[in-house]
């Protein structure tokens, strides 16, 4: 029989592992195991998308859009008002996000939380933001300074190494800074800064003691790595990139993954629940529910790691009920659904920027600039009113004929001036740590399922008074920043935000050194149960303000050799 | 630089891993579907509506050096925005609109806004767009912009996602090939699309 595909459609009862997920933290989990040499099984509850061959919108003209890259705004409005209010989705690739009537969730009114999801091969890491920082000491101590929450259970030393090797692997262009809080990682050359971006930084750096501004550190190939194309500069990195240019699993892990012929993917497999063996304490395996024809079956292993994405990955452990574990499995402590966070931003300011008028670019880059994060770094950037920071995104840029839509006038000087780019204007926008409360959280709905017949989940989420605090400071700083940089009409933006919108959701399974506090231990495995492992964003203890994906990657990668070694020695 | 030049800069970068299937994407793109020709025939708007549609277009973005509105086919963009994208208050608001133009046009010249001279066309114009400034929230309690605004829009946005106005108006760049931060406006030349 003929398969085309490089899953199988109907694959053997029992593996080495299974992974649940096949996003960015997933598809390392596979890599990882395959490697090693173990049977791996990824699940995927969405529809297969195939590297390349399904980018249909890549590189797409607008005029071939429909509408023009405004997007279908009937079938928008109706069927993804969620995702669509995230500001991501747009025309070209909104089939790269679920359809929020098909896939609901309960949340509060007055406080939505906005769960940006996407169901497919690859998951978010066909879309996501490439943003890619280091975490350091200033982020894993700060719970036990500041007696908040409960400490992380590792620190820099304890990660460092897998930052290094999952860089290696991935390809990560930026610029090395030195600086202790925001370590380098190893780095591909780093993308320029255009002029304006150059003459801010440096206005910036000369006026504002402990503040820095440096290119975006991002998951961008700046020259070929691993049989991947170098960035060709087209901009939207969402649509997928056919030469890999970017890090997806579909580019990255997953083709390493099927390499060593130990992997099994299946799409359209959506996990109930993960079974467990009260006998051996051990999770023997997990439920799967056809997402087409909706038939049900079970598929065992030596290990399961969850990679669901972090609210994926709590709903599915906290549908896993059992007489050991009836709020939950491995949930003993009671703390699964609750801490979770985000990154809180859309605040942050623009300013116009003259004397450049003779200069332009060529190329979108995919990336901008970074101004790591300067308040409460050190004693001297101690802030009275809020713990934690934030760093700036942004960048300078001109814009081109969507100003027309605003600027008086038509006919033929009208068409004249659109033909020239406009003035430059340089903004940035800040993403501030959110600190993990134990009301934000979520739960299963005890009367609402999907058609899959699983509980909803319920999502209840805001920031409070040290987030409020800091986007005052945000704002503050950013157009102090941009005023001393000598930008004109600097003006502040303050934007409601959204638990959830910066798409950076996290916690609800946070490791910890405590089993009564903590779901899981210093290797992302659960306290409870010693053959299950969570090492996606749910296992995060706190937010910091840095993009999270790479701390993600690396977490699994060292939990993939730790549980890789225990089975090795016979513990798990 | 031209699209087959730009495939081969994007081979050569990407160490030669293009995928068949992406050169005949990039490829597909050359032989644009909304530029054969063949009949229009609008959905909401009528025969009449849609000549008045291409009459304002082009006073708003017209011939110049380059083609203008009415060459980039906008009007067939306001239709089908008109006819799936718009709610049917704006879709009303709209085509009420239109008619307003002509009254306003036989009042003022006698004849219907297709029939006048392109200065008194200009003119006319000139007053919508001092009306809407003057009364941006035309229709109190709803977003509905004046009907100015919504016209111009819909050309300005029509046109320079258009092929004529991306990319012979615009400088076109859909697969750069390389990142330069900082080079000469001149050797640019036009803003890009």
């Amino acid at each position: 029989m003929e398969n085309k595909n490089y899953y199988i459609s109907n694959p053997p009862e029992e593996y080495d592992a299974i992974v649940i997920g096949s996003g960015i933290s997933g598809g390392w989990a596979a890599k990882e195991l395959t490697e090693k040499g173990l049977k791996t099984l990824v699940l995927e509850r969405g529809r297969d998308v195939k590297h390349g061959e399904d980018y249909d919108t890549e590189h797409m003209p607008p005029w071939e859009a429909k509408f023009r890259g405004q997007g279908d705004r009937k079938l928008l409005e109706e069927e993804y008002p969620m995702q669509l209010r995230s500001n991501v989705i747009n025309e070209y690739n909104y089939h790269f996000f679920v359809n929020d009537k098909k896939h609901p969730y309960q949340t509060d009114d007055e406080n939505p939380f906005l769960w940006v999801r996407g169901y497919q091969v690859g998951g978010r890491s066909l879309t996501w933001g490439r943003q890619t920082y280091r975490w350091s000491d200033l982020d894993f101590e700060a719970n036990r300074r500041e007696g908040i929450a409960v400490d992380w259970p590792i620190r820099y030393k304890d990660i460092a190494p897998w930052y290094d090797y999952v860089e290696e692997f991935i390809g990560v262009s930026g610029q090395a800074e030195g600086l202790e809080h925001l370590p380098d990682s190893k780095f591909l050359p780093p993308m320029d800064l255009n002029c304006v971006e150059k003459d801010v930084k440096e206005k910036i750096e000369s006026n504002f003691e402990y503040r820095h501004m440096t290119i975006g550190r991002c998951a961008v190939l700046t020259e070929p790595h691993k049989g991947r194309g170098a960035c060709h500069y087209c901009g939207p990195c969402s649509r997928g990139c056919s030469v890999g240019a970017y890090f997806s699993s579909q580019s990255s892990t997953l083709p390493a993954a099927r390499k060593t012929g130990n992997l099994t993917l299946r799409p359209n497999s959506i996990v109930h629940s993960i079974i467990y063996d009260k006998e051996t304490n051990r999770a023997t395996g997990v439920r799967v529910i056809d997402r087409l024809t909706k038939e049900s079956r079970e598929f065992h292993a030596k290990v399961v790691f969850l990679n669901a994405s972090a609210l994926g990955s709590t709903q599915i452990m906290l549908n896993s009920t059992s007489d050991a574990f009836p709020n939950g499995i491995a949930n003993s402590s009671g703390v699964l659904g609750h801490y979770l966070m985000d990154h809180h931003f859309r605040v942050g300011a623009s300013g116009l920027f003259e004397g450049y008028e003779d200069s332009y670019y060529h190329g979108n880059r995919p990336n901008g600039i970074y101004i790591p994060r300067f308040r409460n770094i050190n004693e001297q950037t101690k802030q009275d009113n809020f713990v934690r920071g934030y760093g700036f995104q942004g960048g300078a840029s001109r814009p081109s004929w969507g100003r027309g839509t605003s600027m008086q006038g038509f006919g033929k000087d009208f068409k004249k001036k659109l033909r020239d780019p406009g003035p430059w204007h340089f903004g940035m926008t800040a993403f501030g740590e959110i600190l993990p409360y134990e009301d934000n959280h979520v739960r299963l709905s005890p009367d609402k399922t999907d058609d899959w017949d699983i509980p909803q989940l319920e999502i209840h989420a805001s920031i409070k008074e040290n987030e409020e605090n800091m986007r005052e400071d945000m704002a503050q700083t950013a157009v102090e920043m941009l005023e001393a940089a000598g930008g004109k009409d600097v003006s502040p933006y303050f934007g409601e935000y959204l638990v959830g919108e910066g798409i950076h959701e996290m916690g609800t399974a946070r490791m910890g050194r405590d089993p009564e506090t903590s779901v899981l231990n210093a290797h992302n495995q659960t306290h409870d149960v010693p053959n299950l492992f969570v090492t996606d964003g749910a296992c995060m203890t706190s937010a910091a303000c840095q993009n999270p994906s790479l701390t993600y990657m690396a977490l699994t990668a060292r939990a993939v050799d730790f549980a890789v070694n225990e089975m090795n020695k016979g513990n798990l | 630089m031209d699209r087959r030049e730009a495939i081969k800069r994007l081979a050569f970068l990407s160490g030669g891993a293009l995928s068949l299937s992406t050169v005949a994407g990039i490829m597909g793109g050359c032989t644009s579907k909304s530029n054969s020709s063949g009949s229009f025939s609008p959905q909401t708007l009528t025969d009449a509506q849609n000549d008045l549609v291409i009459q304002l277009s082009e006073r708003i973005i017209p011939a110049t050096d380059t083609p203008g509105a009415q060459a980039a086919r906008v009007n067939e963009y306001i239709d089908l925005m008109l006819t799936e994208w718009n709610t049917k208050e704006e879709r009303e608001h709209f085509l009420d609109g239109l008619d307003r133009v002509n009254e306003l046009s036989n009042q003022q010249y006698d004849h219907d806004f297709i029939d006048l001279e392109e200065a008194d066309q200009i003119a006319l114009l000139e007053e919508l767009e001092q009306q809407a400034l003057d009364e941006p929230n035309p229709v109190p309690d709803s977003d509905l912009k004046p009907f100015f605004d919504m016209m111009k829009e819909f050309t300005v946005v029509g046109y320079y996602t258009s092929e004529i106005g991306a990319s012979e108006e615009l400088n076109l760049n859909l697969i750069p090939g390389y990142y330069d931060a900082c080079l000469p406006y001149s050797e640019v030349g036009r803003a890009w699309s």
